[in-house]
């Protein structure tokens, strides 16, 4: 970090690559989607600094001005800023993906607030089915009262995380702020014949596996080997399908 | 040709001569084209390496390091961006005026004015520096950086909606949050050493000489610009650093280590206090997480979104390059017994 320009190019660099992420839809891999304006300022102020930094730089050494003040206590600017430049590479080079089945092999599938058991009626069905978002069932699944999903047909959708014996769990990753902070959601999927592939991207339309009758039954539901339930989805119809631009849900609270 | 005299000059400085430890020729290298360079080969060949994160670790592992690092962004400009108008605007003499001298009462004065800061931790790093080379009072300037990430009204709106129905669990997160910056503070004043601080004073000085002389008008701007680039850089840096050793935490040590002590009260509370220096979730974000570890009590939980916001791995890497070695093992351990201390403390009278 010897000069004033190589310090003025890093910040160029960096407001650049964020000014791209508030454009571009692979930031959604990994921030919510709300950040992007303030990705864009950012960026912005990284990039006018950084032009600054390059034209003084630029001003100074047509000057042959060595009294570079800020060059002499401390200001070679710290070795460490070159690290900056790593997130940089590993987003352009690599592009990691959504986090997808192996994290969610690691975690314990989430239970959302569930708050007083009521619910909102649910969404009206379409082509046949009622469109519902894997977190939303969960949480239908494990805490309604009033057994909103029994014998709906519903149309639900995710990625595959493979299991034995022919069932497969669907899941998707619910994120607040960043991909370091998302938790999984999963259900299991029986009655499908077809093996599926992990992180296969399916919609499965079919019904929630009810608990049975009489007041008070728990829930049917299938351990996640983590202590957590799974509800068990009955699938009817799996399509394989492609990718949601934004792979993650978001809280239902929309914050 | 320029290009080539201003390296060539800036080697032959003796601090360059000591700091950096490649020859001349390889450091000339390393100058603006090369990193132009480096970056519109890299924007060239976008996704092109993909293939080579082939073990799921890996690709986990940069999923979560660059979503750290791209979450962070905007904050810590914020935040240096705030550091530079303190450098730029604020005189030593009104900060004198404005907090009181004696830490025992700059500190809660200091803890309180941190309701104002809506930020998460990476932001108010470079402001408490900031503060610390101004001539504030460590004590309080530190506590300003315990508590802005903790009690501002984004972080307890937040938290509110992670429990809905449950307002003492606000309640409690910002008593103990705030005890925690103010027993901390208080606890440094009397124990802490300034010259543990050295790094900062002497490290976070890229300001014009003369800057804020009443006839340097001009050089005012150029101060705040050379600060915010400085701290930038430096903060940045270190913010690397931290995401780096968060991600490796996430990925290679196993979370349901943790299910086995959920039944112990103090066990739990430990663990999750840990869980949240390794995790280094943003303060905005921790309260939904926190939720969602329903195996543990409420107090235990408590802890977590107390400890979170005041120690993580990635709060410890920018301390260190901040303040320096002396001062970050000190200041982690003792912010870390004092917040599990508040949480439980708060927990056991609250929920």
């Amino acid at each position: 970090m010897n000069d004033q320009r190589t310090q003025g190019a890093l910040l160029l660099a960096v407001g650049a690559t964020a000014l791209f992420l508030s454009f571009s839809d692979l930031t959604l891999s990994y921030v919510r989607a709300g950040l992007r304006p303030l990705l864009g300022v950012a960026g912005a102020i990284l990039l006018g600094l950084g032009l600054l930094s390059v034209l003084q730089g630029r001003r100074q050494a047509a000057g042959g001005e060595d009294e570079d003040w800020h060059d002499h206590d401390g200001g070679h600017g710290p070795r460490v800023a070159w690290l900056l430049v790593l997130p940089v590479l590993v987003l352009l080079l690599v592009e990691p993906p959504a986090l997808g089945s192996f994290a969610a092999l690691r975690q314990s599938s989430l239970t959302l607030a569930g708050g007083d058991g009521n619910f909102p009626p649910l969404a009206r069905a379409t082509g046949g089915a009622v469109p519902v978002g894997l977190s939303e069932f969960v949480d239908r699944a494990l805490f309604d009262k009033q057994h909103s999903l029994a014998g709906q047909r519903v149309r639900v959708f995710g990625f595959v995380m493979p299991e034995k014996q022919g069932s497969y769990r669907l899941a998707r990753f619910v994120m607040y702020c960043c991909a370091a902070d998302a938790e999984v959601v999963e259900i299991v999927v029986r009655g499908d014949p077809t093996p599926r592939q992990p992180d296969q991207w399916v919609t499965v339309e079919g019904r929630w596996l009810a608990p049975g009758p009489g007041p008070g039954a728990a829930p049917n539901t299938v351990s996640d080997g983590h202590g957590g339930r799974l509800p068990v989805l009955a699938a009817e119809t799996v399509t394989v399908t492609s990718p949601p631009r934004d792979r993650y849900e978001h809280s239902i609270y929309g914050v | 040709m320029i290009a080539v005299k201003q390296a060539s000059t800036s080697t032959t400085t003796p601090a360059a001569a000591v700091v950096t430890v490649p020859p001349a020729r390889v450091r000339r290298l390393f100058d603006a084209r090369f990193l132009v360079l480096l970056l519109a080969i890299a924007a060239g060949s976008r996704g092109l390496v993909a293939g080579v994160l082939d073990g799921p670790e890996l690709r986990t592992w940069a999923t979560i390091f660059v979503s750290i690092s791209v979450q962070a962004l905007p904050f810590l400009v914020l935040g240096v961006l705030l550091s530079g108008a303190v450098a730029a605007l604020v005189s030593p003499a009104w900060l004198a005026r404005a907090l009181p001298g004696r830490p025992l009462l700059a500190v809660p004065v200091a803890s309180v004015a941190g309701m104002a800061l809506p930020g998460c931790e990476c932001a108010s790093v470079p402001i408490a520096a900031r503060l610390v080379a101004k001539g504030v009072t460590p004590a309080a300037a530190l506590a300003f950086m315990l508590s802005a990430p903790a009690v501002n009204p984004v972080v307890l709106v937040a938290t509110a909606v992670a429990f809905p129905g449950r307002p003492e669990v606000v309640l409690a997160r910002f008593l103990g949050s705030l005890l925690t910056a103010m027993v901390t503070g208080l606890l440094w004043s009397r124990i802490g050493r300034d010259d543990w601080l050295m790094g900062a004073r002497r490290r976070n000085q890229p300001e014009a000489p003369g800057a804020l002389n009443p006839d340097g008008g001009d050089h005012r701007w150029e101060a705040f610009a050379q600060t915010v680039r400085g701290d930038f850089l430096q903060a940045g840096g270190w913010l690397v650093v931290g995401a780096m050793a968060a991600a490796s935490l996430q990925v290679f040590v196993p979370r349901s280590l943790l299910g086995q002590v959920a039944g112990n009260h103090l066990l739990a509370a430990l663990g999750l206090g840990l869980l949240a220096v390794g995790l280094a979730i943003c303060s905005e974000a921790d309260a939904f997480v926190a939720a969602s570890l329903r195996q543990f009590s409420l107090s235990a939980r408590l802890v977590f979104l107390v400890v979170g916001p005041a120690v993580d791995v990635k709060l410890i890497a920018m301390q260190l390059g901040t303040f320096g070695r002396r001062f970050v093992l000190r200041w982690a351990l003792l912010t870390f017994v004092v917040a599990l201390a508040s949480g439980l403390l708060v927990g056991r009278w609250l929920l």
